[in-house]
């Protein structure tokens, strides 16, 4: 068995590097809502976003990454038509799409993924995510409770796998209802998308051991990760289903760990009061997830080292550009080997990033994925135990 | 009013001899079907599919100046959307317009992602919503709104679409779509709105067509058929201080000589087993010189947007495109100074 390793598309802007959030790339990121000219200088090129996110993606391509996932936020472009976009011109780059099974009717969604994996060969998978919930939720429109989006969640895959061969499927549930339906010919003869499915809570978790094929999270602190794969996997075998499991985890990757650190470094003293401040707070999301990362963070930071919670591990990822807070700092050896750590303790997939993408995606595929073992580290283990 | 030309892409199959049903171009109509004897080997396998064949037919109609594509809803085809996307970076100027109905889903997310198209596409991305099926095909497709809400769901769909493109902070709480403090910011914001074509015929859509089109596309008549529901469209929508551009679905079938033409629709016809009189109304059959003459009847009657289809699809895009559009183009404007 081999692990897949996915590339991330920055579809939330893009610093030229970790040190610093000015200059960037494209035309959005955090706390600016004027700027709009995608091309780098500022020009009118004709150039949009997406002509700098067309290059990530051949780069992860190239680079021999999976695919890339391509996350959704309200201030994103979104995955459904980046992948539409970007369907003809790659050749093996497969699209991980993020969406909340509320925005989509469930049969709506399985023609527009029945299509998708036509035009790209059977290239699309799903990251399945039920939603931050508070205000935020409301945002996109959507009024239901956390635990009923879940119910949601599973209602909707239910459908969508349902519907997937065709024939005649009728569904009663309490947030959708199907009579006879089915695909036609020839959407039902495509490859039903392999789901990453995220969500922390209980009614996460009941709704991943039903649908999901791997369980996809943050990095986390690798002994809390090491119960919750158990945990997950657990359910899931109960259920007579396997599931494997995903890590999405920031890097930066340096020829040496003090190379790797300094560029940590220079980001953190870069990093202005406010974003210190809202990093040391609390936000208005029900995610589970969120708190999970939130509970490893000290109350007062004065270093980037304050910020080091295990060996090569940097829980202030965030402050260098949103998202998760936990990422991987070290030579091009301790990333591959902290990422072979994470494979012993159930990883089965990784979703990387690094910035700048473009860049990155070719420095992390010559020189850390070469070395990471993968499921061959589990083997050393065990004819050397 | 400048006059805009769509072509219609066929979602659902093309073929020389309209029968998508055994030669779906790119590929296999039917699983293990072999196109060739045995005698001969096929290099193409299966790498090649419909996309590609959509691909050509709207870089077609790009390269021979139609104004737009439109992909049709088809609940048994593609889904427009991902067709939309599929073709948007290969052409250059034509304006991409998904057909759906208003049970895809949520309207801001439906919104975000027309977003997303518009500035990826220079603002090229618009929308025909469709009133879609009677009741018993929605349920098939998880959709349980009633008859009487279908133009219902359209407004308000619209409503909060263009709402959450053009405000911020944006509320709405209505009977199918609820939203608080929504409204996109920064580089979503302030993007040139997706037009949006309705259709329908009757007093009730047009009504919804006078609040909210850009277009109201009406189906295939003879002109003097459509002038009193031209005048209606118009006299509603002069009534809500608007300006609605009324377009006109019809099938071309032009050729040389008017013969020519006549032969090939009955032969058309009897393919695709549909009496003369059916086809004869949604189909404008004749030569080069007749063909013009009945679209710039239309377009003096107020027609400004033609989406025509013809079978099959790229090889008609292409004589439509070097046969009538010059002389078209060329015509109307100067029926319009004549007028």
């Amino acid at each position: 068995m081999t692990i897949d390793i996915f590339w991330r598309i920055p579809t939330h802007g893009e610093p030229s590097s970790h040190r610093s959030r000015t200059p960037h790339r494209g035309d959005w990121f955090p706390g600016n809502d004027n700027l709009r000219n995608a091309s780098v200088a500022g020009g009118n090129g004709g150039f949009s976003y997406l002509d700098y996110i067309a290059e990530i993606a051949h780069a992860a391509e190239i680079s021999g990454f999976q695919g890339g996932l391509i996350p959704s936020f309200p201030m994103t472009d979104e995955p459904w038509v980046i992948s539409s976009l970007l369907a003809r011109e790659t050749s093996t780059f497969r699209f991980m799409i993020p969406f909340q099974p509320g925005f989509l009717n469930p049969v709506v969604a399985a023609r527009m993924t029945a299509s998708l994996q036509r035009a790209t060969g059977g290239r699309a998978l799903y990251n399945v995510i039920t939603g931050g919930g508070g205000p935020s939720q409301l945002w996109w429109g959507d009024a239901a409770g956390h635990d009923d989006r879940y119910t949601r969640t599973t209602e909707f895959l239910d459908i969508v796998r349902g519907v997937w061969r065709g024939g005649s499927f009728s569904y009663q549930g309490k947030f959708y209802q199907v009579e006879d339906a089915g695909l036609a010919h020839p959407l039902s003869v495509q490859d039903f998308p392999e789901i990453y499915f995220s969500g922390s809570s209980d009614a996460a978790l009941a709704s991943a051991s039903k649908h999901a094929d791997y369980y996809l999270t943050w990095l986390e602190p690798f002994e809390q990760l090491r119960e919750k794969f158990a945990k997950v996997k657990e359910k899931t075998d109960k259920l007579g289903r396997k599931i494997k499991c995903a890590v999405r985890v920031d890097i930066v990757a340096r020829a040496t760990e003090e190379e790797a650190w300094a560029e940590v470094a220079k980001g953190f003293a870069n990093t202005d009061k406010a974003t210190l401040d809202a990093f040391l707070g609390i936000d208005g999301s029900d995610s589970v997830g969120a708190a999970r990362q939130r509970g490893n963070r000290p109350t007062t930071v004065n270093s980037y080292k304050d910020l080091i919670v295990e060996p090569n591990i940097w829980s202030g990822f965030n402050l260098l550009r949103g998202g998760q807070t936990q990422g991987i700092v070290g030579s091009y050896e301790q990333v591959a080997q902290r990422l072979d750590d994470l494979v012993q303790l159930g990883a089965d997939a990784f979703i990387l990033a690094s910035t700048p993408h473009l860049e990155e995606a070719y420095r992390v595929g010559e020189e850390v994925l070469p070395l990471v073992r993968g499921q061959g580290s589990k083997q050393l283990l065990r004819a050397v135990g | 009013m400048t006059i805009e030309f769509i072509w219609q892409l066929p979602t659902s199959g093309d073929g020389r001899y309209s029968h998508a049903d055994v030669t779906r171009r790119g590929e296999r109509a039917t699983p293990g079907h072999v196109p060739f004897t045995d005698g001969v080997s096929d290099p193409r396998g299966d790498r090649f599919n419909y996309f590609d064949y959509l691909h050509q037919v709207a870089r077609a109609a790009d390269i021979t100046d139609f104004d737009g594509v439109l992909v049709p809803h088809d609940l048994e085809g593609d889904e427009s959307w991902i067709v939309a996307g599929y073709l948007a970076r290969g052409t250059r100027h034509v304006r991409l317009i998904a057909g759906f109905d208003a049970g895809w889903g949520s309207a801001v997310y439906a919104a975000k992602n027309a977003v997303s198209f518009q500035r990826a596409t220079n603002g090229r991305f618009a929308w025909q919503i469709v009133q879609g099926h009677d009741a018993a095909t929605r349920r098939r497709h998880a959709d349980n709104v009633p008859d009487a809400d279908v133009l219902a769901r359209i407004d308000e769909f619209v409503t909060v679409a263009r709402g959450v493109q053009t405000t911020a902070p944006y509320d709405f709480k209505g009977r199918f779509f609820e939203v608080q403090g929504g409204g996109f910011r920064g580089p979503l914001g302030g993007n040139p709105l997706p037009p949006v074509y309705l259709g329908g015929a009757s007093e009730e859509a047009f009504a919804l067509s006078a609040r909210q089109a850009d277009v109201h596309v009406l189906d295939a008549a003879p002109v003097d058929e459509l002038r009193p529901h031209i005048a209606r469209l118009q006299e509603l929508a002069s009534a809500q201080g608007r300006t609605l551009a009324i377009g006109l679905r019809i099938d071309v079938l032009a050729r040389e000589d008017a013969a020519e033409a006549r032969c090939d629709a009955d032969l058309y016809w009897s393919q695709t087993r549909q009496d003369r009189a059916s086809g004869e109304r949604r189909t404008l059959v004749g030569s080069y010189d007749d063909v013009e003459q009945h679209l710039a009847d239309y377009a003096a009657a107020g027609i400004s947007s033609f989406v025509l289809g013809a079978t099959p699809h790229l090889e008609e895009a292409w004589r439509f495109g070097e046969h009538l559009l010059p002389r078209l183009r060329a015509r109307l404007a100067q029926d319009r100074q004549a007028a």
